[in-house]
């Protein structure tokens, strides 16, 4: 009787074992990536389009065959724009065996930067997070990848200095949606102003946006050379439109990234012919990637959304989000081979040197130092059909922004 | 002083907070008649605009067909929601009926972009953006169409209160019991009041969808709304036009004025003053009937 029951406490350990081994080794069999959005309230108006590039690219990936024999993943869930819902979807995608995050969300993912740096997975922060987070002694974890809103402001005003002949003299409002996000900018524009002796005044509308008229009024007053727009969702279109009202140029309209294809059919094509936006990914379907991807995933049945989407502006960010994230894993494969762990892809993302995707994006070099990629990014405007380039890809003023970065970064190693 | 530039601030804080008013006004109605306040208006105005946007994007109707149909289909979902809802609220306590509505308001701004669509959507009513310019004052176009809105829909609604069926609203408001006692279908009065805040949701829907675009961001109308019901006095329609009026213009001038010298955020300070205010000093409104109870 004795034996049998030790036989059994061994067998039940053996199975305990087992279950125990099998979410690793199922870990094993894909490299799993946790892409949380906020489906339901703030960022609703770039997640589904967004998710969808993501899932499409990881989709395709597959389809042609993975990388080095190893397949992805996509985790998606909603997380709501709320911190605790996302470290919940953390927890709960890192014991799944998730090694690459991203959240889309500035509030979930500053909750987040702490596990990750933590836990040694990497989180990507490609439009959003933590500014400083481009600073990789800092945040080794972290990585923006695309250039930050510090850099997207620095990139207009260079495009205005180089089109006008200069900054001196010149009035730039900087209409802004009033939170965090929106008054992110504000540190970089007024080192500049006092650098490049150009007269700042920023105006702030109350959140959501929705109504900005007395703001406007304000803003017409004050008879700016060029206007910033630095907010998102129907905050942008309400912000073209009352400008347009008040009589001011599209032209001298200058949004940050946060302005595609949607908005300005709901503004009216025509209305808002002239308005210019920092982009940093290529929008539309004349690319070999998004061809790949009409090709072997919708042709094939594969989509994750609606046709119709695919090349939309938002779009493509999420398609470029993880065509840099599969290179890192790429990379990483190569130098370490499998099974991918966040360490790895860490490192793997730091390899990427001058990432050439022909165009679909500006070239990316991630180091140890630079999580930001180079901060390259370039100006487009709209033509009443689609965005038109009218800047080369470039980046702009690195050394302030840079210097903000540092010193915001030096507070969160202090605050540690 | 630039009296320009106050003038401006004056006359589009008028028409804003008339718009305001049209949200405002089927908190009032529903109030009137079950003495319930419905913090799900603000996601009822959302749900109408997504409404009309889907029979004019996605069937192709024409916009005063959309309105039409959005007016039935809101007038339906107002009687359904006191049919399915409320009506099993009877003897609860009146929190537990305003946290009801409350979990309505969450369950639609999640429902219905979820169905539908969650980036903004246009909603053209075919109103030109080029302000109407009297004396270098630039009147906002659309804001002016709200505004001669929102007082048709109020005068409509302080005529309805005159008719027979009004009157009954208004006695059912007064006192459940009695009006049971006296035939008065009861659970009939609160759905139509409900229905016709839901009608009333369709116009402020219709013409905030046109100026913002069509989104979740149209429940977020609720807080402008709750400060005009406070301030004008919840069951007073006088009171939505007049605390309208008041909340827009102090919401357009002070902002106007005090932003550029703190950098911003003081409309949403504004409007939480008027609140704070008017409960403190006067709890019942500039209009609102004071109930006084003997204990």
């Amino acid at each position: 009787m004795k034996k049998t029951f030790k036989k059994g406490m061994i067998g039940a350990l053996f199975a305990t074992a087992a279950l125990a081994a099998a979410p690793a080794l199922q870990a094993q069999e894909t490299v799993k990536f946790g892409l949380f959005h906020d489906f339901t309230k703030v960022y609703t108006f770039v997640a589904d389009e967004f998710s969808q590039g993501q899932r499409d690219y990881l989709t395709l990936i597959n389809e042609e065959g993975g990388i080095k024999g190893q397949k992805f993943e996509a985790i998606v869930r909603d997380h709501g724009n709320e911190p605790q819902r996302g470290l919940e979807l953390y927890n709960r995608a890192r014991e799944e065996g998730a090694i690459y995050f991203m959240f889309l969300s500035t509030p979930v993912a500053n909750a987040v930067v702490p596990r990750a740096l933590q836990d040694k997975v990497v989180l990507g922060t490609p439009l959003h997070g933590r500014g400083d987070a481009m600073v990789g002694e800092t945040f080794p974890y972290v990585f923006p990848m695309m250039a930050s809103y510090w850099s997207q402001a620095a990139r207009l005003l260079k495009y205005v200095e180089d089109t006008q002949g200069g900054l001196k003299g010149k009035k730039i409002a900087h209409v802004h949606i009033d939170t965090p996000f929106g008054r992110e900018p504000l540190p970089i524009l007024e080192k500049l102003a006092q650098q490049k002796s150009f007269e700042l005044r920023a105006f702030a509308y109350p959140s959501p946006g929705n109504e900005q008229s007395a703001v406007w009024s304000d803003v017409r007053r004050y008879r700016p050379d060029y206007v910033l727009i630095w907010g998102a969702g129907n905050s942008q279109m309400v912000s073209v439109r009352e400008a347009v009202r008040n009589g001011i140029d599209p032209s001298k309209i200058l949004s940050v990234v946060w302005l595609t294809e949607t908005d300005m059919k709901n503004i009216g094509e025509s209305t808002a012919i002239g308005v210019k936006r920092v982009e940093v990914v290529q929008p539309g379907r004349d690319h070999p990637i998004i061809q790949r991807i009409l090709d072997k995933v919708y042709k094939a049945g594969k989509g994750a959304g609606p046709e119709a989407r695919v090349g939309n502006t938002y779009y493509n960010y999420g398609v470029a989000d993880m065509v840099i994230a599969t290179e890192g894993a790429k990379l990483a494969l190569e130098k370490f081979g499998p099974p991918l762990t966040g360490e790895k892809l860490k490192a793997g993302m730091e390899m990427i040197r001058d990432l050439d995707t022909k165009g679909f994006m500006p070239p990316v070099t991630i180091t140890p130092q630079d999580h930001q990629g180079g901060g390259q990014a370039r100006v487009s405007q709209w033509d009443g059909k689609a965005w038109v380039p009218v800047s080369d890809w470039a980046a702009a003023y690195q050394d302030v922004v840079w210097e903000e970065a540092r010193a915001s970064a030096a507070k969160f190693s202090q605050a540690k | 002083m630039d009296f320009l530039f106050l003038a401006e601030l004056f006359v589009n804080g008028l028409s804003t907070g008339l718009m305001y008013s049209l949200v405002a006004l089927g908190i009032t109605l529903i109030y009137k008649a079950s003495g319930v306040p419905n913090l799900a208006q603000g996601a009822m105005v959302m749900l109408s605009g997504y409404l009309v946007w889907a029979v004019v994007s996605l069937l192709s109707w024409p916009l005063w067909l959309a309105i039409a149909l959005a007016v039935v289909g809101m007038f339906l979902f107002g009687l359904a929601t006191e049919r399915w809802l409320l009506r099993r609220m009877v003897g609860q306590p009146v929190i537990m009926i305003v946290m009801l509505t409350l979990g309505l308001d969450i369950f639609l701004r999640g429902f219905v972009p979820g169905l539908l669509g969650a980036a903004p959507k246009r909603l053209d009513l075919g109103i030109g953006l080029a302000p109407i310019i009297v004396a270098d004052v630039f009147v906002n176009r659309a804001y002016l169409v709200g505004a001669i809105g929102a007082m048709v829909l109020i005068a409509a609604a302080m005529l309805f209160f005159r008719t027979r069926l009004g009157t009954k609203l208004r006695a059912v408001s007064d006192d459940h019991v009695a009006s049971w006692a006296v035939g008065i279908s009861v659970e009939r009065a609160i759905g139509i009041s409900w229905g016709i805040a839901g009608v009333a949701a369709v116009g402020a829907g219709t013409v905030w969808g046109s100026v913002q675009g069509v989104d979740w961001t149209l429940s977020a109308l609720l807080f402008p709304a709750i400060a005009v019901v406070i301030l004008g006095g919840i069951d007073s329609l006088l009171g939505v036009f007049v605390g309208g009026l008041v909340v827009g213009v102090l919401g357009s001038v002070i902002p106007g004025y005090l932003d550029p010298i703190v950098g911003g955020g003081t409309r949403d300070v504004v409007t939480s003053v008027l609140i704070v205010l008017t409960i403190l000093f006067r709890p019942y409104g500039m209009f609102g009937r004071e109930d006084i109870e003997r204990v």
